[in-house]
C-alpha cells in the first residue's frame, strides 16, 4: 500500500561549485551592465566637454586602476588591508554573535546592551577611526579595534532578531523528545540563525571595509586607505577614483563569489521546495 | 489488575501572577492503564491542551503529582502536535533521527525510523523535505516520529484537526491499526466529540472550570460507524452529557451576572 503520490527525489544535489558558477553567470548576464555603460558614457562625455582640468574621464580612471593592478601595488595593499579587515571582522562577528544571542534570549541582556548597540549603530565610522588612531597610533591595533567597535553592533542586532525568530514550537518539540543540547544547537538553532548570520556578515563586512579604509587614511602607513591619502595629497583625482573602483570590484567579488553562493548553498532545501512548486 | 502507564493526582495548574491567578486545571486525578487509548474532550478554554503540556513537562504546574511509568530502555513520551512541527531544513529521515534518544544507538534508531515510516504508509519519502509532502503526510511523519522513540505514553494534541475530513477519517482508521499493532498507551486530545467516541476506549470530558465532568468507559466494537445502532446511541448519549455541561455553564454565568 502506498499513500504517496510522488516519490521521485530531485536528481541533482546542487554543489558549492555549481552555486558559484550559477552566481557568476547571473552576475555577468544581467541588465546592471546597461546601467554601468550609461553611467560610463555620461561621465566620459561630461568630463570631455566640461573641461574641468582635474576631473578625469572614466577611461583615465580605469587605466589608473589597471596600472595599480599590473604593478602589483593593488594586491600588496589589498593584502595588508584585508588582513586587518579579516582580523577585526572575525572578532566583531564573534562578539556580535555572543551579544546578539544574549540579547535575543534574555530580557536582562537585551536591556543591558540595547543602548550601547543603538549608539554603536548610529555613531559615524569616522569617530571610531579617529579615536582608535589617537589611542593606538599607527599599526595593526588601531584599524582592528575600529573595525570591531563599528561592526559588532550590526552583527548583534541581526543575530538578536534571528534568536527571537527561532520557532518556539520546534524548541518545545525538542524538549518533549529530550534532544541533547549539541544536536539542538547543530540541527535546530544554527540552521534557524543561518539567514540572519549571512545578513550580519553582509552588512558587517561592508562596514568593516569602510572603517578600515578610514583608519588607514588618518593613521596608516600602508593599506588601500593609505594609498588613497597619498593620491589625495597630490590631488590625483584619477588615483582616488581608481582606488574607489578597485574597492567596489572587491566588494562585488565577495558578494557574488562568496556570499550569494553561500546563501544558496545553505538554503538548498528551499530551492528544492521551489522545484516542486 | 491492569498496569498503569500514567498517574495524575490532584493536579492544579494556574496561569498568571500569584494573587491574580486564573485556575485552569482544578484538582484533576486520573490513571491511564497501559495500552489503552484515552480521549480527552472539552470545549475550547477547558484546559485540555494545557493538561497535555503539563503531562509532557512543557509547562510547570502548581501542585499535585504526575507520574509516567516507562519500561526499561524505552522513552517516556512521544508527542504528536496539531501541526507536524518538522524541521524544514532536514529530510524526513533526518527529522526522525533528530529525536533519537541518547540510550539508543544510531543503527537501531534508523531501523526503527524505517519500520515506523513504513507503518504510517510512507516508505519512500526518507530523502524528501517536509514541504514536499502534503499536510496529511506531514502528520503521518509526526506520528512515525513519536512512535520511533518507542514511548511509554503517546500524547496526541488534536493531530487531525488541520486536515480535511476525508484525510482525517482515513488517519483515524490508520491510528487505530497502529495502536492495535504497537499496543502503545495513547492520550488523545480533541474538541470533536465524534472523533473522541470513535477512537477511545475511554473518554474523559473536561468542563469549563478545569474539572473532570465525565469519565466514560467506551466498550463498543470497532470499527465504529454511524450504521451501527449501538455506536449512534452511545454517541448521542455523550452529546447529551456535553450539552448538560454547557447548560450548567450557562446557568452559572447568568447566576453570576444577577
Amino acid at each position: 500500500m502506498s499513500l504517496v503520490a510522488d516519490t521521485s527525489v530531485p536528481a541533482s544535489q546542487p554543489t558549492w561549485a555549481g552555486q558559484l558558477a550559477e552566481s557568476l553567470r547571473r552576475f555577468f548576464l544581467h541588465r546592471r551592465w546597461i546601467t554601468f555603460i550609461v553611467i560610463g558614457v555620461v561621465w566620459q562625455v561630461t568630463a570631455m566637454t566640461a573641461n574641468i582640468g582635474l576631473f578625469p574621464t572614466p577611461i583615465t580612471v580605469i587605466a589608473t586602476s589597471w596600472q595599480y593592478v599590473i604593478t602589483g601595488l593593488f594586491f600588496s595593499e589589498l593584502g595588508i588591508s584585508m588582513l586587518r579587515i579579516i582580523l577585526g571582522f572575525s572578532a566583531a562577528l564573534l562578539i556580535g554573535l555572543i551579544v546578539g544571542i544574549l540579547m535575543g534570549s534574555r530580557r536582562f541582556w537585551d536591556e543591558f546592551f540595547q543602548d550601547f548597540v543603538i549608539l554603536g549603530l548610529s555613531l559615524p565610522g569616522l569617530i571610531y577611526a579617529l579615536l582608535c588612531v589617537m589611542v593606538f597610533g599607527i599599526g595593526l591595533t588601531a584599524p582592528v579595534m575600529a573595525i570591531i567597535l563599528a561592526t559588532y553592533p550590526f552583527v548583534a542586532v541581526n543575530i538578536r532578531e534571528g534568536v527571537k525568530a527561532i520557532d518556539k514550537e520546534l524548541l518545545d518539540m525538542s524538549r518533549v523528545y529530550t534532544v541533547d543540547r549539541w544536536r539542538l544547537v547543530r540541527q535546530l538553532i544554527l540552521p534557524s540563525l543561518l539567514p540572519f548570520i549571512l545578513a550580519a556578515i553582509r552588512v558587517g563586512f561592508t562596514v568593516a571595509w569602510k572603517v578600515s579604509v578610514l583608519t588607514e587614511v588618518f593613521g596608516g602607513d600602508s593599506g588601500i586607505g593609505y594609498q588613497i591619502r597619498v593620491d589625495f595629497a597630490s590631488f590625483k583625482m584619477r588615483g582616488v577614483l581608481g582606488w574607489g573602483i578597485l574597492f567596489g570590484m572587491v566588494m562585488l567579488a565577495i558578494e557574488y563569489g562568496l556570499l550569494v553562493p553561500a546563501e544558496q548553498h545553505f538554503a538548498r532545501w528551499r530551492a528544492k521546495v521551489k522545484e516542486v512548486i | 489488575m491492569e498496569a498503569t502507564a500514567i498517574s495524575v493526582r490532584n493536579l492544579v495548574k494556574t496561569y498568571g501572577d500569584p494573587g491574580r491567578e486564573l485556575l485552569v486545571l482544578d484538582r484533576i486525578s486520573f490513571d491511564v492503564a497501559t495500552s489503552s487509548l484515552v480521549t480527552i474532550v472539552g470545549p475550547s478554554g477547558s484546559g485540555k491542551s494545557t493538561l497535555l503540556n503539563v503531562l509532557a513537562g512543557l509547562e510547570p504546574y502548581k501542585s499535585g503529582n504526575v507520574e509516567i511509568y516507562s519500561s526499561a530502555g524505552g522513552s517516556k513520551l512521544g508527542y504528536v502536535f496539531q501541526s507536524s512541527r518538522l524541521l524544514p531544513w532536514l529530510s524526513i529521515e533526518d527529522n526522525l533521527m533528530f529525536v533519537r534518544p541518547q540510550h539508543v544507538d544510531k543503527a537501531r534508531h534508523k531501523e526503527r525510523t524505517q519500520r515506523y515510516l513504513k507503518m504510517v504508509g510512507l516508505k519512500n519519502v526518507g530523502q524528501k523535505y517536509p514541504h514536499q509532502l502534503s499536510g496529511g503526510m506531514q502528520q503521518r511523519v509526526g506520528i512515525a516520529r513519536s512512535l520511533c522513540v518507542e514511548p511509554a505514553v503517546l500524547l496526541m494534541d488534536e493531530p487531525f484537526s488541520h486536515l480535511d475530513e476525508l484525510t482525517a477519517e482515513q488517519m483515524r482508521a490508520e491510528l487505530l491499526q497502529i495502536w492495535q499493532a504497537t499496543q502503545r498507551t495513547i492520550i488523545f486530545i480533541t474538541h470533536d466529540l465524534q472523533e473522541a467516541v470513535q477512537l477511545g476506549d475511554r473518554l474523559i470530558m473536561l468542563d469549563y472550570q478545569g474539572h473532570i465532568f465525565e469519565d466514560i468507559k467506551i466498550d463498543l466494537p470497532r470499527p465504529r460507524e454511524f450504521t451501527d445502532r449501538a455506536f449512534v446511541d452511545f454517541y448521542a448519549d455523550v452529546v447529551r452529557r456535553f450539552h448538560q455541561m454547557q447548560a450548567k455553564r450557562a446557568e452559572e454565568l447568568t447566576d453570576s451576572e444577577t
